[in-house]
């Protein structure tokens, strides 16, 4: 046990490798899994976001207004903040860590060549969007995103994500959780227009940016600034919030109607 | 991991206090279209040496395998169908044919699979159909009006259906495997050897149903039992080795599937449950199997153990496709997922088996399949408690 719990670990500590692992890629050459044609959006445009987690204080601000504005069923997110506790056992000091969380619109999203009808599909513009009118609710997709950044709308019964506020940047609006974020932490913008300020950002802090599961090699474009490495792949941490149980041992879980 | 928190190298130690929580996506809907479909095709295979090859000896295990194979494939796209969420919508695979996407080749695939089957059922029945037109009522009706016409089945046209039907279930095998196993996001699913299992424990299961099917439905062959016995043996044996090779190779090369099954059996007592039941299910399979090669007076319970093949090849699905759902994709821990009553777990899986057994019953009534290539028509022998007890 102790040796493979050694190799488990160095696997853990491989952050910043690239392919590696895809032994299948023989089958994606062949063009199944391969990336469809983009289609629709501002072919000029390339949106990402980039996150300064120095400024994140974990209020939750943009999960709420997210909900309000894409009116995602209670339980399920488009975005939400994980937070974690650090603690470090000289010291006994325990900081938080905070971990904003939603669609990463990746360059090479493994979402979208899995959809059998195309409901899922990225925009010339990076943006990776679901066509909740053609969607057949196979849920696919939602196997297939390594970030759990999607789910099934309960109501719609069809595969849901953020959509970088798709609507708001259309009508010149920043994102609901841009908008309401209280440090400032968010940004979005054109990495195609060297004058944005993400694009000032990226070029500012190349060496420091980091994405999530970066060896899964889906090239994520929610980038994150104060980022710490132990945190991009599955984090290793004890999950305390699902330690509560009830007097039959089941997790608590939400206690809420549908609003 | 103690009490409090995940150790986290050397002084630190970290918990997660706020993170989402994401229900399962594929429902046992899922689990029970990859074992009926498994089933399937890897009965169809069984039906190849006596009606395609025409070999004498594998007839009555052809006989048998035959009706698993058909049943298994009218009954696996219904389980399918249910598990969309917008069931209504499934013409749109047809409307937007994605070449990118295994699931829309298997949306081409698998109908052209049922059809074969279906196809090749229909051209070996309907000989003893033709016999049994004299008989009255529905079935008379059935036996009278299904075979369409007075014709001798051509031998050529069962073996070039055949062909096709089997060279379609390849297509339904890799398709499935592989819709499976490109999911880089899971790394338990992320596997070439994923695929390899699926296909012996479907080997398993189908020569499994066949035993059963010939225990309960009083065929009660013994050579066909027998040949089935050594089936489930060398595909037990098989199945152990690729799964010693997968911890193998994945210990050795760093393979992230392995990691995470090893990741999962350390954290989570299910998982450790699930990894004993596992180990423990395919060395009653190998012995019972064993046992029964050498000693021939146990094999009036082979019956048991088709049951028992029946159960690993269902229980290897449930585990792939079920708890590993419950493993957080980037979060800690594991999700919980308690089995629903209604459509969505328990009253799904009971209503497909249900739905099985009536297209079972359906077929065995007004189809006299046990006398296909020259067999005896014995379905006054339906009932269980004639023929000869030592044969299972
Ligand atoms: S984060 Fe997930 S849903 Fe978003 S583009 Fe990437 S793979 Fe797709
Ligand atoms: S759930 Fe909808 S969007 Fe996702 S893969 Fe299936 S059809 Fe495509």
């Amino acid at each position: 046990m102790e040796l493979a719990r050694r190799f488990f670990l160095q696997q853990v500590a491989r952050v910043t490798a690239g392919a590696a692992l895809v032994p299948l890629s023989t089958v994606a050459n062949a063009g199944i899994n391969d990336q469809p044609p983009r289609r629709g959006g501002d072919p000029k445009k390339r949106y990402a976001m980039l996150i300064d987690l120095r400024r994140c204080i974990g209020c939750q601000a943009c999960t709420v207004s997210c909900h309000i504005e894409n009116q995602a069923p209670l339980g399920k997110f488009r975005t939400i903040v994980s937070q974690y506790e650090v603690e470090s056992l000289e010291s006994g000091n325990a900081v938080q860590f905070m971990l904003p969380r939603l669609c990463n619109h990746c360059d090479n999203p493994p979402c979208v060549p899995v959809c059998p009808v195309q409901a899922t599909y990225q925009q010339e513009d990076g943006i990776v969007l679901v066509d909740s009118d053609r969607c057949v609710g196979c849920a696919y997709c939602v196997q297939a995103c390594p970030y759990d950044a999607r789910f099934i709308n309960d109501r719609t019964q069809t595969a849901d994500k953020c959509t970088f506020c798709a609507h708001r940047l259309e009508a010149g609006l920043l994102p609901a959780c841009v908008e309401s974020c209280v440090g400032g932490a968010r940004i979005i913008g054109d990495l195609n227009d060297p004058g944005s300020q993400i694009s000032k950002m990226v070029e500012e802090y190349r060496g420091e940016l980091m994405v999530l599961q970066p060896e899964k090699n889906t090239v994520p474009h929610v980038f994150y600034l104060g980022m710490d490495e132990r945190f991009i792949d599955r984090p290793s941490a004890a999950p305390e919030l699902w330690e509560i149980r009830d007097g039959e041992g089941q997790e608590l879980g939400y206690e809420y109607a549908e609003h | 991991m103690t009490a409090k928190g995940r150790n986290w190298g050397t002084n630190m130690q970290s918990i997660e206090l706020v993170a989402p929580r994401y229900g399962i996506a594929w429902y046992p809907w899922a689990v029970q279209y990859f074992f009926l479909i498994g089933l399937s095709y890897a009965s169809l295979w069984l039906v190849i040496p006596g009606a395609i090859l025409g070999r004498e000896k594998w007839k009555p295990a052809a006989r048998l395998a035959l009706l698993g194979a058909v049943s298994t494939a009218i009954v696996a796209p219904v389980s399918l169908l249910a598990d969309l969420h917008q069931p209504l919508r499934f013409w749109h695979f047809y409307a937007y044919p994605t070449p990118s996407s295994w699931m829309s080749l298997g949306s081409i695939f698998l109908p052209l699979y049922v059809g074969a089957v279906i196809f090749l059922a229909w051209l070996i029945w309907r000989d003893p159909l033709k016999a049994r037109a004299g008989a009255g009522g529905l079935q008379g009706l059935i036996a009278r009006g299904i075979p369409l016409g007075q014709w001798k089945t051509p031998r050529w046209l069962v073996v070039v259906v055949g062909v096709v039907a089997v060279v379609l279930s390849f297509s339904v095998m890799v398709y499935t495997g592989a819709e499976v196993a490109i999911l880089k996001a899971r790394p338990l699913w992320h596997t070439e050897y994923l695929p390899a299992i699926f296909l012996l424990t479907g080997v398993i299961g189908a020569a499994g149903l066949a035993v059963v099917i010939n225990r309960f439905s009083g065929m009660r062959h013994p050579l066909a039992g027998d040949q089935m016995l050594t089936i489930i043996l060398v595909a037990t044996v098989l199945a152990g080795l690729v799964a010693a090779g997968w911890l193998a190779q994945g210990l050795a090369i760093n393979d992230g599937s392995v990691a995470a099954a090893l990741e999962s059996v350390r954290d989570n007592a299910g998982w450790r449950r699930a990894a004993y039941w596992g180990v423990a299910a395919g060395i009653l399979l190998f012995l019972g199997a064993g046992l029964m090669e050498v000693m021939g007076s146990l094999r009036g319970t082979r019956w048991i153990l088709g049951l028992l093949a029946l159960a690993v090849a269902w229980m290897f699905r449930w585990t792939v496709l079920m708890d590993v759902q419950t493993i957080a994709k980037h979060t800690a821990g594991f999700n919980d997922y308690t089995l629903s009553l209604g459509s969505q777990g328990l009253l799904g899986i009971v209503g497909t088996f249900g739905l099985w057994l009536a297209v079972v019953v359906v077929v065995n009534l007004f189809v006299p399949w046990r006398a296909a290539y020259g067999g005896r028509d014995g379905a006054d022998t339906l009932s269980a408690t004639k023929g000869e007890p030592s044969y299972g």
